[in-house]
């Protein structure tokens, strides 16, 4: 279209010669690619750390690898998978301890938050409430371990109290070890839910609280029929990101039960670490990856995708 | 110091159409204002003139040369922006340097350039301050100072003065002017804002959903509208449009009777009468073009709004400032017949 | 106490009841940290808990003496460092693309750096254990640095491309118009402008990778690459069980920095923490 404008006399009295000197021309094919040009350092980087694995993980799975060669096996790591009641409890347990764990905290953090955001030392609650969130999960998990079994603190209590009359044996009760867990998380991430939700209730259009107010309603009710409502796509976000961290929870599991007793808490992530790196059966590992991926993705494209759009208007 | 053309421009996105084949010729040291609501597609004719949007189609040259495909920052224009956009990490100084600093201007002319730029717009005294600790009309000067610091072959301002308040809009816009006589700069302003074109331009363009409506001189566009969407835009109240017909010359409607109008068509027809080209008649024996009863009076000082319920529809005529009157009172109205405009009823162009 | 707004029907004692209670729970254990920190190691575990022990100083001398702790320190914050410098000079410039430009694949683009934070870090585990054993930088810091940069990059990118979404486009095209090329903007414009978004983005990263566990236990598995917090988990001292006063007393003296740093940013901490979806 340039050129042609360009051999165009009638419009045109300066010459092409001038028009180079005056005004530099860009290049359309930077100008169309810049973009790409600067996210792709950024997305290289994270293929090389997902998709590589992926492709490794799929690939391996389809081997008995232990120490030395790789031997293709089909889909036998996946048969075997299919009929391993391990991994199935472990995916079990994963969901389980998930679903508790993120409710309690939902539940937990809302309840702060709605009475917190209004309190005039409403910093002062947040500073107190997000000190767990920072202090390092391991060592977090040693305490818990210390004050609940090994310390046996938590039964000391109990038995001053006159509430129960031996100690209790958390270690070697299923429920006892979940809960322990379970109780872990709660301790150190319902902050991260609190902080999220005394934000998003500050940032509420308080009018509309106010005209609700002047309507007759009770605190109850607001909250149920305005704060929440309003508060849902903050809510999502806020649980899918959450969610996953405890789905993929490893640490506590790795020092407080190691996945015990009798596979109990046993998480997938552990699963995983002790398939392959505790009995260096990586490619039985790498298939339990690769179904763990697939679900990511799933998740990640039905729950995730939908709870950003939306909190992002 | 340059001369703009834009011929046949449009800018789509996707099914949008933002402006629809523009072509306006602004001379060189002219201020040209492009005039209409909101959405009609101002910014985006004045983004294209910068070089911050492509045009989808059509061409824009200064001075002859094609600049589609040359970089906002190569195209020597500085623009004023809505929201000032003075860079919240500089001081002042520093924001008026910016554009030398980046043109390579030798650093001790940069100094001297800063602050007879700077002078011009009376921030001489704010020089260290960051634009958070200045008010709305000096943030505004600040921004000018911007622009003119580097006398730029073209000035754009985006709409400069809509976020300050009615007096101090005033003061900035008689300044604008004499800066812009001053420097002698090309310039393409850019308002909704009626009074802001009728007073700063040589030359108005009023756009409508993307479109050129009509390009004249301010009084060429007051008391020449080429169609009914400028005679309605322009002027306030605006001209009063009334539906009727051409009989045997004379115009016909629903209590309106105008004779001899010298109309050479037939039929359907929509007659524009300016309010202060309308007078309310004392009694009803003398002559007149238009009955109504009183529907509002709204005295503004220097004269008083009047509005008729004509039929269906309400018409507004600048009284006399000492008129006053009870509502549902008929009033009878005389029009100044060397000042009537006459519209087609469908496409609503000037018939004349 | 007339000024605390409250709305009809909040009971103001239940208000209080309720957030007291969960800031006991909260400093509970952390009282509890700071007593087993500084007692000695006969008290620690006991037929009865010990509620009132002796004060001892076992525990400060046992990791400055006994253990490379000034080692792992240094580890941890090299390998935090290292990681955010990279993430910033990655993300910066993504963040800027996927805010500032309009083009295909924008927001696919933008969902798969986001989406990268939904993988387990167990699924990946294996193959990047065997990528850098195949590297030879298995337990280095250098290997800890590359995985810490890899987890948070798509939290760094999406809080700083929240926060740049919200300069004005206005300031750009000024820049631009004033003569400025795409990088001296992103440099000279953008970047202050946002300088609170990207310190708020490095801080949050640098909570997630102090957080961070497998990975490090797998790639740091000598001491020579340990951080706290798996140096920590090997604390275990062979024969003499886990050392507790050692691990509580070390994770208080990381915690203090690390809630200094947070207060200081606690207005965008919301924000931070769900990637730029919620504004505080
Ligand atoms: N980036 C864009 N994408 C889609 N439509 C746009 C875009 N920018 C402007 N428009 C549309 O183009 C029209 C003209 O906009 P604009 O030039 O900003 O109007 P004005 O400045 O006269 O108010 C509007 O209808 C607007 O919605
Ligand atoms: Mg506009």
């Amino acid at each position: 279209m340039h050129d042609s404008s360009l051999s165009d006399t009638r419009s045109a009295p300066a010459t092409t010669a001038v028009t180079k000197t005056r005004f530099r021309r860009r290049s359309k094919w930077l100008r169309a690619w810049f973009p790409y040009l600067l996210v792709a350092p950024a997305v290289i980087y994270l293929l090389g750390i997902t998709l590589y694995p992926g492709i490794y993980a799929i690939v391996q799975s389809f081997y008995a690898v232990k120490f030395g060669p790789w031997n293709p096996v089909g889909f036998n790591n996946y048969v075997k998978l299919w009929g391993d009641y391990q991994f199935w409890g472990a995916l079990w347990n994963t969901l389980l301890m998930g679903t508790i764990s993120l409710t309690l905290q939902c539940v937990l953090a809302l309840t702060l938050a709605f009475h917190a955001y209004r309190d005039p030392w409403v910093r002062g609650w947040r500073i107190i409430f997000l000190v767990p969130m920072l202090f390092m999960p391991s060592a977090v998990a040693f305490i818990y371990k210390l004050m609940f079994l090994d310390a046996r603190v938590f039964s000391d209590i109990l038995i001053r109290f006159g509430l129960v009359d031996g100690n209790l044996a958390i270690q070697s009760s299923i429920w006892g070890s979940r809960a322990l867990l379970i109780l872990t998380d709660v301790w150190q991430w319902t902050p991260f839910l609190f902080i999220i939700f005394v934000a998003a209730l500050q940032g509420q259009d308080e009018e509309i609280e106010e005209a609700a107010r002047l309507d007759g309603a009770t605190w109850a009710k607001i909250f149920w029929n305005i704060s929440l409502p309003l508060m849902r796509p903050v809510i999502a976000v806020a649980l899918v990101i959450r969610g996953i961290d405890i789905t993929t929870m490893f640490a506590n599991v790795f020092i407080v039960t190691k996945g015990g007793p009798a596979f109990g808490t046993e998480t997938i992530s552990y699963f995983i670490y002790r398939t392959g790196f505790k009995f260096f059966n990586f490619g039985y590992a790498s298939a339990a990856s690769v179904i763990m991926l697939v679900l990511t993705i799933i998740v990640a494209q039905v729950v995730v995708k939908r709870a950003f759009k939306s909190a992002r208007g | 110091m340059a001369q703009i053309e834009l011929k046949g421009v449009s800018k789509r996105w996707g099914a949008v159409w933002g402006v629809r084949k523009v072509d306006i010729e602004i001379a060189d040291k002219e201020l040209l204002v492009l005039l209409g609501p909101s959405g009609c597609g101002k910014t985006t004719t004045m983004r294209m003139i910068a070089g911050l949007e492509d045009p989808s189609e059509g061409e824009i040259t200064f001075d002859g040369e094609v600049m589609n495909a040359v970089d906002a920052r190569d195209r020597d224009v500085a623009m004023v922006f809505q929201g000032y956009a003075l860079y919240p990490n500089m001081s002042i100084y520093e924001n008026i340097r910016f554009p030398l600093r980046m043109r390579n201007v030798p650093k001790d002319k940069q100094d001297e350039l800063v602050r007879r730029a700077a002078k011009m717009v009376e921030l001489s005294d704010y020089l260290n301050r960051k634009p958070g600790a200045l008010s709305g009309g000096q943030r505004q000067r600040a921004a000018l100072a911007r622009a003119i610091v580097r006398e730029p072959q073209i000035f754009l301002m985006d709409e400069p003065l809509s976020n300050l308040d009615a007096q101090l809009r005033q003061a900035m816009r008689v300044q604008i002017k004499y800066i812009q006589r001053e420097l002698q700069i090309t310039t393409v302003y850019v308002t909704h804002d009626q009074i802001e074109a009728m007073t700063l331009a040589d030359r108005i363009v009023v756009m409508q959903g993307g479109a050129v409506q009509q390009v004249g001189t301010p009084d060429e566009i007051y008391s020449d509208p080429a169609n009914t969407f400028v005679a309605s835009f322009i002027g306030a109240p605006p001209m009063n449009l009334i539906d009727g017909m051409i009989k045997d010359g004379n115009f016909v409607a629903d209590h309106v009777e105008v004779p001899d109008v010298g109309i050479k068509t037939t039929g359907q027809i929509r007659l524009g009468i300016r309010p202060e080209d309308c007078a309310v008649v004392s009694s009803a024996e003398q002559r007149h073009n238009m009955k109504g009863d009183v529907y509002g009076v709204e005295p503004t000082g220097d004269m008083t709004v009047l509005t008729l319920r004509v039929g269906e529809k309400n018409l507004e005529i600048k009284a006399d400032r000492d008129y006053r009157s009870e509502l549902g009172v008929q009033e009878n109205v005389v029009f100044d017949t060397n000042r009537l405009y006459f519209f087609d009823s469908q496409s609503g162009e000037r018939v004349r | 106490m007339a000024s605390i707004r409250r709305v009809k029907g909040e009971n103001l004692y239940i208000r209080y009841l309720i957030l007291s209670c969960w800031g006991l729970f909260c400093l509970m254990p952390v009282l509890w940290f700071l007593s087993i920190g500084f007692r000695p190691r006969t008290e620690i575990i006991t037929a009865q808990p010990i509620y009132f022990p002796t004060l001892s100083l076992d525990a400060w001398h046992m990791i400055w003496s006994d253990w490379p702790m000034a080692k792992y320190l240094r580890n941890s914050v090299a390998a935090i460092f290292g990681s955010v410098m990279i993430d910033l000079v990655l993300a910066i410039p993504a963040a800027y693309s996927l805010s500032r430009y309009e083009y295909r694949g924008r927001e696919d683009i933008g969902f798969y750096i986001l989406s990268t934070r939904m993988m387990a870090p167990a699924i990946v585990a294996i193959p990047i254990f065997f990528l850098f054993r195949n590297l030879g930088l298995l337990d280095t810091i250098w290997a800890l640095m590359l995985v810490y940069a890899a987890i948070n990059l798509s939290i760094v990118t999406w809080i700083i491309r929240s926060y740049m979404t919200d300069i004005p486009r206005e300031l750009e095209d000024a820049a631009r118009t004033d003569g400025a090329g795409d990088l001296r903007i992103l440099w000279e414009i953008i970047i202050p402008a946002i300088l609170p978004g990207i310190i708020t983005a490095a801080v949050i990263a640098m909570i997630f990778v102090i957080n961070e566990f497998l990975f490090t236990l797998l790639i740091a598995s000598t001491p020579d690459a340990y951080t706290m917090s798996v140096a920590l988990a090997n604390f275990t001292g062979g024969s003499d069980g886990v050392i507790y006063n050692a691990i509580a007393l070390v994770a208080f003296l990381a915690f203090v920095p690390v809630f200094l740093v947070v207060i200081a940013i606690q207005k965008h901490l919301s924000r931070g923490l769900t990637m730029g979806a919620v504004k505080g």
